[in-house]
């Protein structure tokens, strides 16, 4: 019996950049890249706007953002020389299951002009940032540094729409703490963890000295050292394993740019999109969420992110902290493990996400080390969703408990 | 004191900007085909994926989209702390980073998203001016 995947899918055109080889005039490897798409979409009257995939070796943001196109299934895998083959593997399965229909596998490598003018691209984890990409080209000289130098322009544009002040955001981080303090394994779990540990006030963040106005260090995530794993396995072995299995209802993807320089609308982020494909999935929707597990990498990431899984209105994510609903006893568990902003991020946070959501659903959040009443809540629904880049990627997961 | 802070590298495709900026001008790329202007440059169109694109002289007027002022730098901009970034709306279209000049760090609640400013250049060395954009006037319009 052959496999669902069968011929599930086809590659159906085949070009490459204008010029090949030696070249005499230095050429980047985005160069490379671009010409090669252009070409092979012209070669078989797809238009690069109909492309809702896109595989390359680290490069995928970055060319995406360059196209100007947004698609719903971002690979980069990037393991050497074969990666290509993988994606061709990786494509098959996302075509299969319906996720998407035009893929396009890209490849561009300027090994010889690089002797000249270097990579030109990112080339790795690509956002847009390598040393003679265009967007690095115009970004360069005016002294960002630091993911909270360009989140804090996000902030000010949010308050300017909305009429937020900073100290609504402040309670995310009062919060995200009163969780921290539930959770021994928490970085900042207390005084005698870490000096600065413990509870903290609105007062004291918003007193904290500044990193990025109006972002005081408070408002920032830590830079912790972090590993964790999961694992995900077809039906039959979950059943058959001592732990309770944790479903994947829905999942989905997107991005909005790579650069901030290209995002569109700085107090909204492409979770809207990820969440909307993993609500889809799962045949279910924000009202249907008992907790969430948000990226706070700055606690303006975490209320624009309620707004764009569907939580909250736009402008009032916030209020999920200022009220209380998102703390420890709250209506709406969000954080439980203490976030990016009093557990651990070491610098991607997506990890502790799932790991914190998997405890939850699966009634093990206590996790063996706290002997406490602490932050273990009743949900048996929880929405997960990474940031990444510069509010500019985002995965978003609906999970649900084992019956 | 010769400039001391980053000099952006110049790509392969973006000579027509650094020429420019040098003759005291801003200039953007513009696609010949849906007339639409767009930046960073690009390759390609990334509206209509046309190759087809131009430079144009651009006004070098725009306002405030949004900013923040930064208390974290490194290299020569650690020794201007605090100073405000800004992305500013481009008269002519799309969007482009800044550091802004005439506006006081410490009173970031005097500067307005949607202030009007105006571009200015600065030599960092005798193949780059940098574009940096300033309030139009210290009357700083709202939006």
């Amino acid at each position: 019996m052959p496999s669902p995947l069968y011929k599930a899918a086809a590659i159906v055109g085949a070009a490459e950049a204008n010029q090949i080889g030696f070249l005499e005039t230095p050429i980047t490897s985005l160069q490379l890249h671009i010409e090669a798409i252009k070409n092979v979409c012209d070669q078989t009257g797809i238009p690069i706007s109909r492309i809702d995939g896109v595989f390359s070796t680290g490069w995928s943001t970055e060319l995406c953002e360059h196209l100007g196109i947004k698609p719903k299934y971002i690979d980069t895998t990037a393991v050497g020389g074969c990666s290509f083959e993988m994606h061709v593997h990786h494509a098959l399965a996302a075509i299969y299951s319906g996720i998407i229909e035009v893929a396009v596998i890209s490849h561009g490598e300027n090994g010889h002009s690089q002797r000249k003018i270097g990579n030109g691209g990112a080339g790795n984890y690509a956002r847009g940032g390598g040393t003679q990409s265009p967007s690095h080209e115009m970004s360069v000289a005016y002294g960002l540094a630091g993911a909270a130098s360009g989140y804090a322009h996000a902030m000010v544009r949010h308050m300017h729409r909305y009429g937020t002040k900073r100290e609504d955001y402040a309670h995310i981080a009062k919060v995200s703490r009163d969780w921290a303090t539930l959770n021994p394994r928490a970085a900042m779990y207390s005084k005698k963890k870490h000096p600065f540990g413990g509870p903290i006030t609105v007062q004291q963040v918003e007193e904290s000295r500044l990193i990025a106005w109006p972002l005081t260090i408070l408002h920032c995530c830590m830079v912790t050292d972090h590993g964790g794993a999961v694992l995900v396995c077809s039906p039959r072995v979950a059943r058959s394993l001592r732990t309770k299995p944790v479903w994947i209802a829905g999942a989905g993807e997107a991005m909005g740019h790579g650069n901030m320089l290209e995002m569109e609308d700085f107090t909204a982020t492409s979770a809207r999109q990820s969440a909307e494909a993993a609500y889809t999935m799962a045949g279910m929707g924000p009202a249907d969420m008992e907790m969430a597990m948000v990226y706070d990498s700055f606690t303006i990431t975490a209320a624009i992110t309620m707004e764009m899984l569907g939580l909250a209105k736009p402008g009032e994510g916030h209020l999920f902290w200022k009220d209380g609903r998102a703390a420890p006893g709250g209506s709406f568990p969000v954080n439980t493990n203490g976030g990016g902003l009093s557990f651990n991020h070491s610098g991607m946070y997506g990890m502790p996400l799932l790991i914190e959501a998997y405890r939850q659903l699966s009634g093990t959040a206590e996790d063996g080390v706290h002997g406490d009443p602490g932050k273990q809540t009743r949900a048996r629904t929880c929405v997960v969703n990474g940031t990444g880049g510069s509010l500019s990627t985002t995965g978003t997961l609906v999970l649900i408990a084992d019956d | 004191m010769s400039y001391n802070k980053p000099i952006p590298p110049k790509g392969t495709h973006t000579m027509p900007f650094w020429e420019g900026t040098k003759a005291g001008k801003l200039t953007l790329p513009r696609c010949v085909d849906c007339n639409r202007v767009h930046w960073y440059p690009r390759h390609i169109c990334p509206h209509c994926h046309s190759m087809n694109l131009e430079w144009i002289e651009a006004s070098g007027r725009g306002s405030i989209h949004t900013f923040a002022v930064q208390y974290m730098a490194y290299g020569g901009w650690a020794q201007e702390i605090p100073f405000v970034t800004a992305f500013i709306d481009l008269h002519e279209g799309d969007r482009m980073l800044t550091v802004l000049r005439g506006v006081d760090p410490k009173k970031p609640e005097e500067i307005r998203v949607g202030a009007q400013v105006q571009v200015e250049f600065e030599k960092a060395d005798d193949d780059t001016f940098i574009p940096f954009w300033r309030p139009v006037d210290s009357q700083k319009a709202g939006s």
